[in-house]
C-alpha cells in the first residue's frame, strides 16, 4: 500500500521532470521560431501522426528501428552504473562493434543464419575485451574509469578510422566505406519496406529480459547492485569487489558491441561511420530515465527515439534546428536525476505513511489491552 | 625520423607547445580546483564550448575583445553555478549534471548560434582581426635569441593561463579560502564541524572552475581557431580531467601534465605533416599519452604507498580511490 504510494510519486516525479524538459523546449521554440505551433506539432505528434491525420505505421517502425542500438547501450550503461562505474565508453564500444562485425561480414564466408550470429558474437567479444582496459586499470591501479573510458572513445574512433581508410576502404566508391558485406551476414528485416526495422529489435528485447534476470535473479547481478550501493559494505561481507567491477564493465562492453554490430548489419550494407555514432551518450540518458532498471530501458529508448524523430521532422518542416534534442536531453538529465527534485512531497508521503502505521499500531495495541 | 627531430628542436615547435597547452591548462586548473573541493567538474568540455560561442558573439556585437572574454568568463561561471545548483541543492549526481552541460555544449551551441545569428555550425563570417585576443611581445625577453622566440609573442590569455598556476597555488596554500577548500575536499563533515560553510565553499570552487573553463573557451574561439565552430574543443575538457588526475590537483603538477598533453598535441600536428604518416594514428597520440600518463602515475602512487607501509611497519589500510 505505502510502497504503491511512493511508486506513484516516483512516476509523477518522472513525468514532472519530462514535462519540465518539454516546457524548456517549448520556450526555446517560441523564442527562435517564426512558426512555433507548426514546429511544436511536428515535434510532439509528427512522429506517429500523418499530415492527413492517420496513424503513420512506417514512421512508427523507423522509431522502433532507431531503438535497437540505444537499447543495447542503455542496458550496458545500466549494468555499469549499477555497479557505480562511470564508464562512458559504450560510445566507442558501439563503433568498434560495428566495425568488427562489418569486417567479419566481408571476410568470413558462411551460411545464412549462422553468419550474422558469428559476426555479432565476435564483435561483442572484442568489445568486452576492450572494456577490460578501463576495468583493470580501475581495479589494479585505481585509475579513474571515467577518464580512461573517455580517452578510449577517441582512441577507438581514430584506430577504426585508420583501418577503414588505409586497409579496408573500397576505393571504387566516392565516399570512404568498406566493401559491402556478404548477404549472409545481413540481419533480415522484420517488416517489409524501408523502415530498417530488423530482427535485431527482437534480439534487443530478448536481451532486456536476459539482463533484467541477470541483475535481479542472479548472485552476480546482486553483487553488482550491492557494490554500487555500498562498496565497503559489499567488501566486508565477503564479495570479490574487484572481480565484480571488472565483470560489470566487460558486460557493458559486450552489450555495447552487440548494439553497434547489430545496428551496422541490420541497417547498412557497408561500414561507413566516420565519427562516433552517439549511441553511448544516448544510452546514458536512457539509463537515467530507466533509473538503471533494465525493464524500463525499452520505454526510455522509445521515448528518446520518438523525440529524436520529432526533432528531425521539426528541423525539416519548420525553422527550428534538430539540435533541439540536445537541449531537451540535457534538461531531462538535470531534473530526472535530481534526487531532491520535489523531495518535499516525498517527505510528506513518508510522514503520512508513518503516521498511518503508528495509528494502526495504536489500534492493534488498544484491541489487545481491552 | 630525423626530419621529425629537426622539427621538434625548433623554437617554433616549443612556441606551439605553449600555445596548445594554454586552453588545456585553463580547463585543467578548473578541474583541479573543483576536485580539491571534492567535486568532479565533468562539464568542462561543454562549458568551454558554450563560453567560446558567447565570447565570439559578444565580441562581435560590441567589437571589443575584452568584453568578449569577460562574457565568456561569465558564461562559464553561470554554467558552473547551474551545475552546483543541481548537484548540491537538487542532488543530481555531479557527473551527470556535467554530462548534461556537455550535451548543451555539443548540440545546444549549434542551436543557440542559429537562434542568434541564423548561422549553422561556425561563426567564420563574423570574425575580424580587431575582435581577436591580441598577442603581446614582452620587451626584454623577446630579444633573447631562442628563448625570446618561444616565450614572447603569445596572446594575453596564454600568459594569464600560466599566471593562474601561481595564483591557484597561492589561493590553495596561502589563503583561508584555500584552506577551507582543501578541508572540504578532504572531509566535508569534518570541515563542517569546525564551522566552515561547506556549501558556500563548494559553490566558490565550482565558480572558479567554471570561470577558468570560460577563459579556456574564449582562448579557443577568440585566438586559437579564430572563430567558433562545432568541433572546436575536441575533447580538451576531458583531457583536462585527465591532466588534473595526473597532477593530483596540485597547481604545478597540473601544469606539468597539461604541458605533456600540449606536447603530445603539438607532436600530432608535426607528425601528420610528415609524408606517409597516417593522420588518424597520429591523432591518437594525445589520448594514448593521457591513458599512459594516468597508468604511470597510478602505478607510481601504489609503489610509493607500499614502500611507505613497509618502512613504517604499519599495515595502514589504503583507502580505495573513487
Amino acid at each position: 500500500m505505502k510502497d504503491r504510494r511512493l511508486m506513484l510519486f516516483e512516476v509523477a516525479r518522472g513525468t514532472a521532470a519530462i514535462l519540465l524538459a518539454l516546457l524548456v523546449a517549448t520556450i526555446f521554440i517560441f523564442l527562435c521560431s517564426d512558426e512555433p505551433m507548426t514546429a511544436l506539432r511536428y515535434l510532439l505528434i509528427g512522429p506517429i501522426i500523418k499530415d492527413s491525420g492517420g496513424f503513420n505505421t512506417m514512421s512508427f517502425y523507423t522509431i522502433l528501428a532507431a531503438m535497437i542500438p540505444t537499447i543495447f547501450t542503455g542496458l550496458a550503461t545500466c549494468v555499469m552504473f549499477s555497479a557505480g562505474q562511470f564508464n562512458l565508453a559504450s560510445e566507442g564500444g558501439a563503433m568498434a562493434g560495428g566495425f568488427v562485425a562489418a569486417l567479419c561480414g566481408i571476410y568470413i564466408q558462411m551460411n545464412t543464419g549462422l553468419h550474422a550470429v558469428v559476426c555479432v558474437v565476435i564483435a561483442a567479444i572484442v568489445c568486452g575485451l576492450i572494456m577490460l582496459i578501463p576495468a583493470l586499470l580501475k581495479v589494479k591501479l585505481g585509475a579513474s574509469e571515467m577518464v580512461t573510458s573517455l580517452m578510449l572513445n577517441y582512441i577507438i574512433m581514430y584506430i577504426v578510422l585508420h583501418f577503414l581508410n588505409y586497409n579496408f576502404a573500397d576505393r571504387s566508391k566516392g565516399s570512404t566505406q568498406t566493401y559491402p558485406f556478404a548477404e549472409t551476414a545481413q540481419i533480415p528485416a522484420l517488416v517489409p519496406g524501408g523502415s530498417k526495422l530488423s530482427w535485431g529489435f527482437v534480439v534487443a528485447l530478448v536481451f532486456v529480459v536476459i539482463i533484467a534476470l541477470f541483475m535481479y535473479r542472479t548472485r552476480w547481478g546482486y553483487a553488482i547492485r550491492m557494490i554500487g550501493i555500498n562498496k565497503s559494505f559489499a567488501s566486508y561481507s565477503g564479495m570479490k569487489v574487484g572481480g565484480v567491477i571488472v565483470l560489470s564493465q566487460v558486460i557493458g562492453g559486450l552489450l555495447s558491441g552487440l548494439g553497434g554490430s547489430i545496428e551496422v548489419l541490420g541497417r547498412y550494407t557497408t561500414f561507413l561511420w566516420k565519427e562516433l555514432p552517439g549511441y553511448g551518450w544516448t544510452g546514458i540518458t536512457i539509463a537515467i530515465l530507466a533509473k538503471n532498471n533494465p525493464i524500463f530501458v525499452p520505454f526510455a529508448a522509445f521515448f528518446i527515439a520518438y523525440l529524436n524523430k520529432g526533432c528531425s521532422l521539426m528541423a525539416t518542416y519548420s525553422d527550428v534546428p534538430a539540435e533541439m534534442i540536445d537541449i531537451i536531453q540535457a534538461a531531462i538529465f538535470l531534473f530526472f536525476a535530481a534526487e531532491q527534485f520535489l523531495a518535499r512531497y516525498r517527505q510528506k508521503i513518508v510522514v503520512r505513511n508513518t503516521q498511518a502505521d503508528l495509528a494502526k499500531l495504536e489500534t492493534v495495541k488498544g484491541g489487545e489491552t481491552q | 625520423m630525423s626530419q621529425l627531430w629537426e622539427m621538434i628542436f625548433q623554437s617554433e615547435f616549443l612556441f606551439s607547445v605553449i600555445r596548445i597547452t594554454a586552453p588545456i591548462l585553463f580547463a585543467a586548473l578548473g578541474a583541479a580546483i573543483a576536485e580539491r573541493a571534492g567535486l568532479t567538474n565533468m562539464g568542462l568540455e561543454g562549458m568551454m564550448m558554450i563560453s567560446a560561442l558567447f565570447g565570439t558573439l559578444t565580441s562581435y556585437w560590441t567589437q571589443s575583445w575584452i568584453i568578449g572574454v569577460l562574457c565568456a568568463l561569465l558564461v562559464g561561471l553561470v554554467l558552473s553555478l547551474m551545475v552546483g545548483f543541481f548537484a548540491l541543492k537538487l542532488k543530481t549526481d555531479i557527473i551527470l549534471a556535467g554530462i548534461a552541460v556537455n550535451m548543451l555544449g555539443s548540440g545546444g551551441t549549434i542551436f543557440l548560434l542559429y537562434m542568434f545569428t541564423g548561422m549553422r555550425g561556425n561563426t567564420g563570417a563574423l570574425v575580424s582581426e580587431n575582435i581577436l585576443i591580441p598577442t603581446v611581445h614582452i620587451p626584454l625577453i623577446q630579444d633573447i635569441p631562442v628563448l625570446g622566440d618561444i616565450l614572447s609573442g603569445h596572446s594575453v590569455l596564454t600568459y594569464l593561463a600560466f599566471l593562474f598556476v601561481l595564483l591557484m597555488w597561492v589561493l590553495l596554500y596561502k589563503t583561508p579560502v584555500g584552506l577551507s577548500i582543501r578541508a572540504v575536499g578532504e572531509n566535508e563533515h569534518a570541515a563542517e564541524s569546525v564551522g566552515i560553510k561547506v556549501r558556500r565553499i563548494q559553490y566558490t570552487a565550482l565558480a572558479i572552475s567554471g570561470s577558468l573553463a570560460g577563459l579556456g573557451g574564449a582562448f579557443m574561439s577568440m585566438y586559437y581557431s579564430q572563430g567558433w565552430n562545432s568541433g572546436m574543443v575536441a575533447g580538451r575538457g576531458f583531457i583536462a580531467l585527465a591532466a588534473q588526475a595526473m597532477g593530483q590537483g596540485e597547481p604545478v603538477g597540473t601544469m606539468l601534465s597539461s604541458l605533456l598533453f600540449g606536447l603530445a598535441q603539438a607532436l600530432r600536428t608535426k607528425v601528420s605533416a610528415l609524408q606517409g604518416a597516417s593522420s588518424y594514428l597520429v591523432s591518437v597520440i594525445p589520448y594514448v599519452a593521457t591513458v599512459l600518463g594516468l597508468v604511470i602515475y597510478a602505478a607510481a602512487t601504489i609503489r610509493r604507498v607500499k614502500k611507505a607501509r613497509r618502512t613504517k611497519h604499519v599495515a595502514a589500510p589504503v583507502e580505495e580511490k573513487e
